[in-house]
């Protein structure tokens, strides 16, 4: 076990390390930059250009830039965004909080709801409520999510005037997003949890679980379920992976003020400081959860835990 | 000293609903297990011996099996058509089962104490330290070693034999009337299989249990059985006490089997093997369900459904039955030619 | 010992078995027959088909050019005079907008689908034949490249190259693959054990002819299942991205971006956003489908894998 831990750690600071130079340069050697229109007007001359990206050290080659960002970042300065000045350690405070609300609300929304329907779905099969939750599923996976967005907001927006389209953060606010991001995975998640009830409740213990007498929600929520739940528990990992990425759109267009929305901000923008440090952030986001669920999918699944 | 009947079952009829029509697994099967005894309840696999247990437990898979017809009575209460929460307080406290894969009749992610505890719990209004010194009185019964500790095992930290004392002690641990073994033996090792069979037969003097044996092992049978009923096809087409199974077998059938022993067939160089394989239940022989197979075989097997008919408390099913003599294995040249010239 | 009518009873009675157990198809017929019976499945590829065929012919039957503006007929409402679907903002026909959105949604999904598959089987079979080291470096990749979310990357990787469907199609191709290949490698690993790999071997058959012979027919099936869900997924990250002003590019219309474009005037005509999102929820929809019935007719086993 610690020589696992030890080679993955390895691992997520070598892909970081990667990551880093990666993002680095392809930024800066993209076409444009702060000054050719993403901080500076268009319009600013030559001599503005050439002042402001001496001043930003823009104009010393890629790799002594690089070092001098480590050089920052090891002595604890994050830096500044080129855009309005706001301190990087600012930015991360409220934006990190922001999308964390919203990540935790989607994932909370969204497992309520996958896991008892999909248990539902699958001690009810074959019927009418497992064909309603499957097509439901099947729709909600198909649906993407942006245009759903786009749907909510028409309706309770747009018509009904029930919530506000945009913004941040009251809780009529988060309504909206949270449940655009929770969607997808929803779906997802709830097949797995029928499909992995189906093939555990087939298994055979669950018949010496009935012959000792057990009563049926105990054998099924006990123990189907537990079991069940193991794949559910690995597949998390890569959800909050694929949550980091449709946050890049659900908080885009919800204008909801994330570490997401101030990605996609950062980059059309160029706004390098701010791009670079948080796409990072989120690589290694990504990296710990995917951490975090084989740890879980361990401590979950005791014929690993031991062996 | 008059045995009390534990298990009665009358007239059992078992049917699979399939999408290509209903096929009868179990047909009219009948017996009586009194305290005590253990009844096997013998043949090839398919031939409807699950099934039967299952009926009895009510523990079908359904869909796609049913039972058609027939009463059950356990231990004074006839459970037909009882709904499932009486049959639910009967299971593992009236009547227990023990199955053939220890490894995978134990759920993987909870340990062994968990498992026998909720066996327990289930059925007693007892608190958790007290279920667990019963978990633990009767891991000691059983014998297994240290068994304090063994109780935060998983089942895949234990060996094979010990799972399957694990089976029995959950089985055993509320003292039921009736114990169902199914294939108890099959799994393990043969070293293993003395000790675990040994251990049914203790467990068996020292409570009074009645045992329903489910196996195709006739070796298993004669170490415990006291009645035998041997089945084919969903039916039973002879029942009689061990010793007069083995001294007097008067089935075609039995006598196939017994004769596939290798002590029994007395040449262990030539074992016989019953001929063709057991019917596809979607199209059964027209009366005799053995007929296709049977040496002795007649017109009238081929007209006339054979009924169970008794004397001297050994019940048969046939037209036609010969003494025993232990059938010879055909030579495999000739069955070679036989099967070219097809 | 047995009389005539014994004999004859018992070969009537065999001949009758003889019978029921001949009328069982083949495999191959099997799956077809279970294909045709399963309504998932032709569901699924009576939708596929459809948008293959409007795809390839759609813009060519197009009642107008898709980029030309009539500032004079902007946000007609569908049904009008001329539009069976009504203009956008700037007075495009959005029937043949649409018809060209189609076009290049299927492209984008066929095309970087069909590289991820190839890349990855090849990838996968690789790693689960040879082992070793092979496995080691490509099972590295496939490990590093899966856990990470599509869209994250490819908002990185357009921010370096610029907007455009080019981004996208590699952004797309480069993480599905992996998809493919960690379901192709774990295959081989099993199949490899299997006697008919060991006989082959023996014949003296090399290592690419056992690969391309033995082992591609065996894994094909799942491959086409997980391609289909595959092709979904690409077919969804190119409309969002395209949304969030990252992929297609004006005036080229591809679905994703006429929504975006359409959302501004939700009150005044939300066909223009509504549209051409019923038809990605369709096609979506007729994907996901027909991989449920591909899988469950194919491959069992895959179930719950996406």
């Amino acid at each position: 076990m610690a020589s696992y831990l030890a080679r993955r750690t390895g691992y997520m600071v070598l892909i970081l390390a990667i990551s880093s130079v990666v993002i680095f340069y392809a930024l800066r050697s993209a076409p444009g930059g702060p000054s050719g229109g993403g901080v500076l007007s268009p319009l600013s001359s030559q001599e503005i250009r050439q002042a402001y990206e001496k001043r930003l050290g823009l104009d010393q080659p890629i790799y002594t830039q690089y070092f001098i960002y480590l050089g920052h970042i090891a002595t604890g300065d994050l830096g500044t965004s080129l855009v309005n000045g706001t301190p990087i350690t600012e930015l991360l405070q409220t934006h990190a909080r922001n999308s964390l609300i919203l990540g935790l609300t989607a994932l909370l929304v969204s497992y309520l709801i996958a896991i008892p329907l999909g248990v539902l779905a699958a001690v009810k099969r074959n019927t009418w409520v497992d064909q309603l939750a499957m097509g439901g599923a099947i729709l909600g996976m198909g649906i993407p999510n942006f245009w759903l967005a786009l749907i909510l907001v028409y309706f309770f927006s747009l018509r009904l005037g029930l919530l506000p389209s945009a913004g941040c953060c009251d809780p009529p606010q988060l309504i909206m997003p949270a449940l655009v991001l929770a969607a997808e995975g929803t779906a997802v998640t709830m097949r797995m949890t029928r499909s992995s009830m189906l093939e555990h409740l087939r298994d055979d213990f669950v018949r010496a679980l009935r012959a000792k007498g057990l009563p049926e929600w105990q054998v099924i929520i006990r123990h189907v379920l537990r079991n069940a739940l193991i794949p559910v528990i690995s597949l998390t990992g890569l959800r909050l992976g694929w949550l980091v990425g449709y946050a890049l759109i659900v908080e885009t267009i919800f204008r909801w003020p994330g570490v997401g929305y101030l990605l996609v901000d950062s980059i059309i923008r160029r706004d390098y400081p701010v791009a670079q440090f948080f796409s990072l952030l989120l690589i290694l986001f990504v990296l710990l959860a995917n951490w975090f669920a084989d740890i879980a999918y361990g401590l979950a699944n005791p014929r690993i835990r031991v062996a | 000293m008059s045995a009390e009947v534990a298990l009665e079952v009358k007239g059992l009829h078992t049917t699979l609903f399939l999408r290509e029509g209903r096929v009868d697994v179990v047909r009219d099967v009948s017996f009586q297990l009194n305290d005590g005894e253990t009844l096997a309840l013998v043949g090839e696999s398919g031939c409807g011996k699950t099934l039967t247990a299952l009926s009895v437990i009510r523990l079908l898979p359904d869909p796609p099996a049913r039972i058609t017809a027939g009463s059950v009575v356990i231990d004074g209460n006839d459970i037909t058509g009882a709904p499932e929460s009486t049959m639910r307080s009967l299971r593992g406290d009236t009547v227990s089962m023990v199955f053939q894969e220890p490894l995978t009749s134990l759920d993987p992610v909870f340990t062994i104490g968990d498992q026998i505890e909720e066996a327990i719990t289930a059925h007693r209004k007892v608190n958790r330290r007290e279920a667990r010194e019963m978990a633990v009185e009767i891991l000691k019964e059983v014998q297994i070693p240290s068994p304090r500790q063994r109780l935060d095992d998983y089942p895949h930290q234990m060996s094979g034999g010990m799972r399957q004392r694990v089976m029995i002690a959950m089985a055993l641990v509320l003292d039921p009337k009736v114990l169902i073994a199914d294939e108890p033996t099959t799994a393990l090792d043969v070293t293993i299989q003395a000790q675990i069979l040994e251990l049914i037969r203790a467990e068996q003097e020292r409570r009074q249990l009645a045992v329903l044996l489910i196996t195709h092992n006739l070796a298993v049978v004669s170490q415990v059985a006291d009645r035998v009923a041997v089945m084919y096809a969903g039916e039973i087409v002879e029942e009689a006490s061990a010793s007069e199974i083995f001294a007097n077998p008067r089935h075609p059938y039995t006598q196939g089997l017994l004769s596939s022993i290798p002590s029994a067939a007395g040449d262990s160089k030539h074992l016989y093997t019953i001929p063709g394989r057991v019917p596809d239940p979607r199209v059964l022989p027209p009366a005799c369900l053995f007929a296709p197979r049977c040496p002795y075989v007649i017109s009238r097997c081929w007209h006339e459904h054979p009924g169970l008919e008794a004397s001297n408390g050994h019940l048969l099913r046939c037209w036609n039955p010969q003494p025993f003599i232990a059938l010879k294995a055909v030579e495999p040249e000739v069955d070679l030619s036989v099967a070219t010239s097809e | 010992m047995a009389d005539l009518t014994v004999l004859d009873e018992k070969a009537q009675w065999e001949a009758k078995v003889e019978r029921l157990w001949t009328t069982r198809p083949s495999r191959w017929r099997d799956a077809w027959y279970e294909l045709s019976r399963n309504k998932l499945a032709v569901t699924g590829s009576l939708i596929v088909v459809f948008f293959t065929l409007v795809a390839i012919v759609g813009p060519a039957l197009a009642p107008y050019d898709y980029a030309k503006q009539v500032l004079s007929d902007v946000l007609l409402p569908p049904l009008s005079n001329g539009h069976l679907l009504g203009t956008d903002e700037l007075g495009r026909d959005l029937l043949s907008r649409l018809l060209l959105g189609i076009r290049i949604s299927m492209a984008v999904g066929l095309g970087t689908t069909a590289i991820a598959l190839s890349v990855g089987t090849v990838a996968g079979m690789l790693a689960g034949y040879y082992r070793g080291w092979v496995d080691r470096i490509i099972n590295g990749f496939v490990e590093l490249v899966w856990g990470f979310p599509l869209i994250l990357i490819a908002v990185l990787l357009i921010g370096a190259i610029g907007p455009g469907l080019t981004g996208v199609v590699i952004a797309v191709g480069f993480v599905n693959w992996a998809g493919f290949a960690r379901i192709v490698r774990g295959e081989v690993f099993a199949l490899r054990e299997k006697e008919f790999v060991a006989a082959a071997r023996a014949l003296g058959k090399g290592d690419l002819e056992i690969m391309a012979r033995h082992l591609l027919p065996n894994v094909v099936g799942s491959a086409l299942v997980m391609g289909s869900y595959y092709m979904a997924i690409a077919i969804i990250a190119e409309a969002g991205l395209s949304f969030i002003g990252m992929g297609a590019q004006p005036p080229l219309p591809s679905l994703g971006q006429m929504i975006s474009q359409g959302s501004g005037y939700m009150l005044l005509n939300h066909w223009l956003s509504t549209i051409p999102g019923f038809v990605i929820v369709l096609l979506v929809l007729g994907l996901n489908v027909l991989g449920d019935g591909l899988r469950d007719v194919l491959d069992p086993r895959l179930k719950g894998v996406s």
